[in-house]
């Protein structure tokens, strides 16, 4: 008697469809064992928003029973495997206002392992996850993150290349063999099999000590009572401005106390200031409002708000003036202005450093022929060995 | 009863610093809808009231027990934002015509989305519309589907194309077989006395934000149309929206006009094309985006050759559908 | 058509349920009313809108395009601080409902008459409370009136009681479509000092939307904060209880007008069995119990005053007192316990728990708008008195008055 749980951590609407097939796999796959399961995704976090967090879950059990009581959540306590589909995920999962920020192994069992589709090497990834007390392990299905929007699917086999890995790394969970058969069952595809028993042999976990990773505590906020809350529905409204030391002639909006976006972005703005021409656009243009506008005029992205949609950098008129940049590249989430105030050499070291090696990724769909050519880019691209099957043709999503 | 002057702003660089709707909503990366609620309260300025019809803009917008809103904000049911103008912009004026609050101009705006004014408000914003003695301006943000409840089809989605509720099948690769409605222009046609109906996209943002100034201070209800490409309904890289707006405009699929007191103006490239500039093919705008990604050249053709009919065969291009038959005598005002 | 009497400057007139509502709306200064056609409601309308063409009243007057509008334009003014008026009746306030059901939420005192009539299909003008008692559970305060000089009195106390800052809750008030809404009363109307001194202005304070006081209302809440939320709420109607009695204490004082804020005991001082009933229903049966009494019956009547919020230990102390109780419903509740209409069932409820319960039979009756007769009534008081001697209920419910 025993149950197991496994959550999809992933951006939302980008990879909700990766995400699916990925929880339906592990119960088809369990399924072939004898065992029962359910796949759901947490219902707070529909409708979804594109790069918004959200989480989907495949929860297994030796018999229907023992399943009941997980028909009647959002979400299980403990999971045997967390998956982070996008490796910024790392960074936590803040998902809704008051929920402060969530540690991507928040929900991961003692010993359990933290799965997270990534190009980077474990320890970096170590860097971003908070500490836990317990041990735990983790392991890197190598690979660039697999986005695709809503009605096409990006049909990279990342679906299955995670389920070979879980196989790997829980086998109590689903083993290799059922994965295969579900795999078959589901999409008919050979190439898909391959691709799964080929990331199957390669994954390793890594023991995580107690302890190791990022150190900082995550903010959180606690709830009010009733007798707290305003009554009639009413909410404070924001201020108008955050005042700032020596900021004569600079702006910083007010912000949202309860809800920030350090988790939404998979990319950030880097500004390069000195090829800044106060043009405006950038500022006007973000959705978010998350520009400061600095006492000599010029423009900030400030973290708490930016949630890397790459807009500023796509209206921006000066060439590599603003650069989106994948948000393992920062350790944090200081302001650029502030560090190119203190150093502007160094600043502009640290500009062309970061915006010339930073690291491939795609961002939703941009043509009707753009995942075909990326997948095959990927065939030669792609670490020797690791996705070497691949379809050419990507599958419509189910919409 | 006067309404706050707005002068309209003389360039990008005159547009104001203060924000009153900011950060900390929950919309998507790239949400062009958020970037209306910002430009609109940020034309509007402190001195407004805003009431949000159901939809993204108020789910997506305001978790409880927060908010991104700096001017008052209240919610309003799917159907109600002609409603919700109306009964804030009547309550502010009789409070103040029997003294009960101070005299002062005071903005009413209220946002619907397409689902919200195009399809199940409509008749409450055409009640409004005609009630000339409150002044409000309801703003229908048009990102062309149901985009919170799940991308559901609206009478505002374009034609064949792929959401929820009209996904491309094995039988059928055209679910959706209903033309966008003609919304800014059936509310500036059937509504005599409303001063001032405009179109606008956020990627013309200084010129949606003086239609907003002027929707303002012109007075009596007034509405405006905005297209906002959805990178979550549309299917696309978020970073696009901006160019996804500007070839919108650029195709023709989307004029930007107001009707002022009976006078039609078009503007920026919409002007340009009314005058007889080439458009851009509507295929560099559909295959840009994954809902349309199911079309096949037939559809491309059809849908080219229904914009085309816009322009070239409509009695006003891109605004009246409708043509007089050859034998009516009629002296055409607009030429 | 008015007679000047001598004190205090009132004055007796000769006007429908609808008119003394609208006399009300008059005297409270309302600020914003909105208006749709639905027969039995609308007369009220009708005045209004004289009022206001007279210059008797400083209001805007919005004619609507639905019922849905309708409630929906009132629920915003009312968010600005403007003491609204609104109404409807049958399938009309059932248009309204998303309307009614928000209005609740918010937390906003709006004043509603429905003037009651049965819902379609088929199309029927006559009464029935089915269409009213929709928001019972909503949070909405619900009561009956039985006369036009009530009507007028329940008027001003709901605004006095809805607008209270401890309450802040809409009110309905329920009006017989026909017997009230359309037959005229005499009706002493009070002056606008009296009703200064009753109604304080309406002061939304910090939850007024206004420049001057930056807010956002109504957010989207997620499974975190809904249970407080509805607690809020929960609270809010319990309180409403106490502010009540507090207003109809002031009412008399100042109008020397009104009993008791809950109930109207009708000859029950040895009575015992009574029937219950609300609204006109009370008239047949006050007329009956006189007969009745003539001939040494001991029966006697009560009229309940307020549906929500529900007086449970009025009701419960009240009734426990008489050896049997018949309740008579102008409703239906299809398929509820004992296949009872709603009044029954609720006041089955509130006898639950007393030390002493008397049996207790459910009368259906008078729907549709049809007369409530003496025989009618001589025919429930009967079975009760039978069911007090025999101390049993053989049959729960029983239509009265339909063929067959």
């Amino acid at each position: 008697m025993s149950t197991h749980s496994v959550e999809v951590v992933y951006r939302g609407i980008f990879q909700k469809h990766l995400a699916q097939k990925i929880c339906r796999g592990i119960v088809l796959a369990a399924v072939k064992e004898g065992k029962r399961g359910i796949a759901f995704g947490r219902y707070g976090d529909s409708p979804e928003r594109n790069g918004i967090p959200a989480k989907q879950f495949a929860i297994v059990a030796d018999t229907e029973e023992e399943l009941q009581i997980s028909m009647a959540q959002y979400e299980p306590k403990e999971t045997d495997v967390s998956i982070a589909v996008d490796d910024t995920l790392c960074k936590g999962v803040e998902s809704w206002a008051w929920y402060g920020l969530q540690p991507i192994n928040k929900l991961l069992k003692k010993d359990g392992t933290l799965l997270v589709t990534s190009m980077e090497e474990p320890d970096a990834l170590l860097t971003m996850a908070h500490s836990k007390e317990v041990p735990y392990h983790i392991a890197v299905v190598k690979g660039t993150v697999s986005f695709s929007g809503l009605w096409v699917y990006k049909d990279d086999h990342t679906d299955v290349r995670v389920l070979g890995a879980v196989a790997k790394v829980a086998p109590h969970l689903v083993r290799i063999g059922s994965v295969e058969k579900a795999i078959l069952e589901e999409w008919g595809d050979e190439l898909k099999v391959k691709s799964a028993r080929k990331t199957y042999d390669r994954a390793q976990k890594h023991l995580v000590a107690p302890g190791t990773g990022n150190p900082e505590t995550p903010y959180t906020f606690e709830m009010p009572k009733w007798q707290e809350m305003r009554e009639g529905l009413v909410i404070p409204a924001i201020p108008v401005r955050e005042q700032v030391e020596g900021w004569d002639g600079g702006y910083r909006p007010g912000r949202n106390p309860t809800f920030k976006k350090f988790s939404t972005r998979t990319m950030r703005p880097v500004v390069d200031f000195e090829k800044c021409t106060k043009c405006t656009l950038c500022w006007l243009q973000c959705p978010d409002s998350c520009f400061d506008i600095t006492p000599d005029g010029l423009y900030d992205a400030n973290m708490q708000a930016c949630c890397g949609c790459g807009v500023c950098e796509a209206v921006c008129p000066v060439e590599n003036c603003i650069t989106m940049v994948n948000e393992t590249a920062f350790p944090d989430n200081a302001s650029q202005w502030e560090a190119w105030q203190k150093d502007e050499d160094g600043y502009r070291t640290w500009v062309q450093q970061i915006i010339t090696n930073r690291p491939a990724r795609s961002h939703g769909f941009s043509h009707v022929t753009q995942y075909k050519q990326e997948l095959a880019e990927m065939r030669k691209t792609e670490p020797a060995g690791e996705v070497a099957i691949i379809n050419e043709e990507p599958g419509a999503g189910p919409g | 009863m006067q309404t706050l002057q707005l002068e309209p702003f003389k360039g990008v660089k005159k547009v104001t610093q203060e924000e009153y709707f900011t950060s900390g909503h929950r919309t998507c990366q790239g949400c062009e809808s958020a970037l209306v609620m910002k430009l609109m309260v940020k034309a509007a300025g402190p001195r407004t009231v805003v009431l949000g019809s159901t939809g993204c803009m108020y789910v997506a917008n305001t978790t409880y027990y927060s908010t991104s809103w700096v001017v008052p904000w209240m919610h309003t049911q799917l159907g109600s934002s002609g409603s919700a103008g109306l009964g804030t912009a009547a309550a502010l004026k009789v409070l103040m015509r029997k003294g009960k609050i101070p005299q002062e101009p005071i903005n009413v705006i209220a946002f619907c989305g397409d689902g919200g004014g195009v399809d199940m408000g409509l008749s409450a914003i055409s009640a409004t519309l005609m009630h000339e003695g409150y002044n409000l301006l309801i703003l229908c943000y048009d990102n062309e589907s149901y985009a919170n409840t799940d991308i559901q089809v609206s009478g505002s989605s374009p034609w064949g194309v792929n959401t929820t509720f009209s996904p491309p099948g094995k039988k059928y690769r055209i679910m959706n077989r209903r033309w966008k409605k003609n919304m800014a222009a059936m509310l500036a046609a059937g509504h005599p006395t409303c001063r001032y109906v405009a179109t606008v996209c956020a990627s013309f943002a200084v010129d949606m934000m003086n239609k907003v100034r002027k929707s303002l201070s012109i007075g009596g209800p007034t509405f405006i149309h905005s297209l906002d490409p959805c990178p979550k309904g549309w299917d696309y890289d978020p970073m696009l929206s901006h160019e996804l707006g500007e070839l919108a405009v650029e195709t023709g699929i989307w004029p930007l006009y107001e009707v002022e007191d009976g006078k039609l103006r078009f503007y920026s490239k919409s002007k340009a094309i009314a005058a007889g500039r080439k458009r851009k093919p509507v295929r560099e705008y559909l295959e840009r985006q994954g809902r349309f990604a199911h079309f096949i050249e037939e559809d491309i053709e059809f849908f080219q050759r229904k914009t085309d009919e816009m322009w070239e065969k409509w009695l006003i291009p891109g605004v009246i559908p409708f043509t007089p038959e050859e034998k009516t005598a009629l002296r055409l005002a607009v030429q | 058509m008015s007679a000047l009497t001598a004190k205090a400057g009132e004055r007796e007139e000769l006007i429908s349920g609808c008119e003394a509502i609208a006399h009300a709306c008059r005297l409270a200064d309302i600020d914003v009313v909105t208006a749709y056609p639905i027969r039995p409601y609308d007369t009220v309308m009708q005045m209004v809108a004289k009022m206001i063409s007279n210059g008797d009243l400083d209001a805007e007057y919005i004619v609507a395009e639905s019922e849905h509008s309708q409630f929906e334009i009132v629920k915003h003014a009312s968010a600005v601080g403007a003491r609204v008026f609104v109404g409807s009746s049958g399938v009309g306030w059932f248009y309204a409902m998303e309307a009614l059901a928000v209005t609740a939420g918010l937390r906003l005192p709006m004043v509603a008459l429905v003037g009651n009539r049965a819902l379609d299909d088929p199309g029927a003008f006559g009464c029935e409370h089915n269409d009213a008692l929709a928001v019972r559970d909503l949070g909405w305060m619900l009561t009956w009136i039985e006369g036009a000089q009530e009507a007028l009195d329940t008027a001003l106390m709901a605004y006095r009681v809805a607008e209270n800052p401890k309450v802040f809750l809409p009110c309905a008030l329920g009006m017989d479509g026909a017997f009230l809404t359309h037959s005229q009363h005499l009706v002493r109307l009070p002056t606008k000092e009296q009703v200064t001194e009753f109604l304080p202005p309406y002061d939304r304070g910090d939850k007024r939307l206004h420049p001057d006081n930056p807010i956002t209302i109504a957010p989207q809440v997620n499974e975190d904060w809904l249970m407080e939320i509805r607690m809020q709420n929960s609270e809010a109607m319990k309180r409403a209880r106490g502010v009540i009695v507090e207003a109809n204490r002031d009412f008399k004082r100042i109008f020397g007008r009104g009993g008791d804020p809950w109930l109207e005991e009708y000859m029950t001082e040895d009575a015992e069995v009574v029937l219950i009933g609300q609204g006109t229903l009370g008239l047949p049966v006050k007329v009956t119990v006189r007969k009745l009494r003539e001939q040494g019956q001991k029966v006697g009547f009560v009229r309940l005053k307020w549906l929500r919020p529900f007086p449970t230990e009025e009701i419960t102390q009240t009734l426990s007192r008489f050896k049997a109780v018949g309740v008579v419903d102008r409703d239906y509740s299809f398929g509820s316990p004992n296949d009872g209409g709603v009044l029954y069932n609720e006041i089955r409820s509130a006898l639950y728990g007393a030390d002493t319960r008397p049996p207790i039979l459910g009368f259906i009756c008078g729907l549709g708008g049809r007369e409530v007769t003496i025989p009618d009534v001589v025919e429930m008081v009967e079975t009760t008195v039978k069911t007090a001697k025999t101390g049993r209920v053989d049959k729960p419910t029983t239509w009265v008055g339909v063929r067959g």
